[in-house]
């Protein structure tokens, strides 16, 4: 693994800690190499959207964030509140971007996502149409 | 609450109740800081802090749980 992915599979842990105490719910990484997955993507990328970068062309933002929710949801690299993690990773990256988004609408589409049905493409162009 | 200290080998101990431990959701391995004020006469334990890895900024982590907090309800309806 790079820094930069061991860094970002961090964050995610701290993230996910804080769901945890925040909502009463079961903590701890469910499937380490999982979360690996997670956080590598082909050609020894990684989410350096969740490490502050701003990515100068928001189609490699929403690839990033395509890949990230795709294996979260698939995988389930935590004990419980995968798709809490998801819904507050996207709150904050959003929110680094300065970009118009409706958290409900987001949690509604995170919450019926079907990953035998879309692939990590298919959330990327979601979010190109409904996010400003 | 009172507590006798007690010897275990060669130190001193005190025995932690079993509801102690369960309101404040400590399990076998848990760690805890202990502070002593000796001007006080006082012994203070509770859940150590967890270590934040040097590398992440702090602020980020912060926002992190202003987030979780502001959202809570959201967060609370998604299923696992």
């Amino acid at each position: 693994m790079t820094d930069d992915q061991k860094k970002e599979l961090k964050l995610l842990a701290y993230a996910h800690w804080n769901i945890s105490k925040t909502l009463d719910t079961e903590n701890g990484i469910r499937d380490i190499e999982v979360l690996k997955g997670v956080v590598s993507m082909p050609g020894g990328g990684s989410l350096t959207c969740l490490l502050g970068e701003k990515l100068a062309n928001k189609k490699d933002l929403y690839s990033q964030l395509g890949w990230f929710i795709y294996y979260t949801l698939e995988g389930e690299p935590f004990n419980s509140k995968n798709k809490a993690l998801i819904l507050l990773v996207l709150a904050w990256v959003l929110d680094h971007y300065n970009l118009q988004y409706e958290l409900e609408e987001i949690s509604e589409y995170i919450e019926n996502l079907d990953t035998m049905r879309q692939g990590n493409a298919d959330i990327s162009s979601w979010f190109s149409e409904h996010i400003q | 609450m009172k507590r006798k200290i007690i010897r275990v080998g060669s130190s001193r101990g005190i025995l932690i109740p079993r509801e102690v431990t369960r309101a404040m959701g400590w399990e076998f391995g848990t760690i805890t800081d202990l502070e002593v004020d000796e001007e006080k006469n006082q012994l203070t334990l509770e859940t150590a802090e967890v270590d934040i890895p040097d590398e992440l900024e702090k602020d980020q982590l912060k926002q992190f749980e202003e987030l979780a907090k502001q959202h809570k309800k959201l967060l609370e309806a998604l299923d696992d």
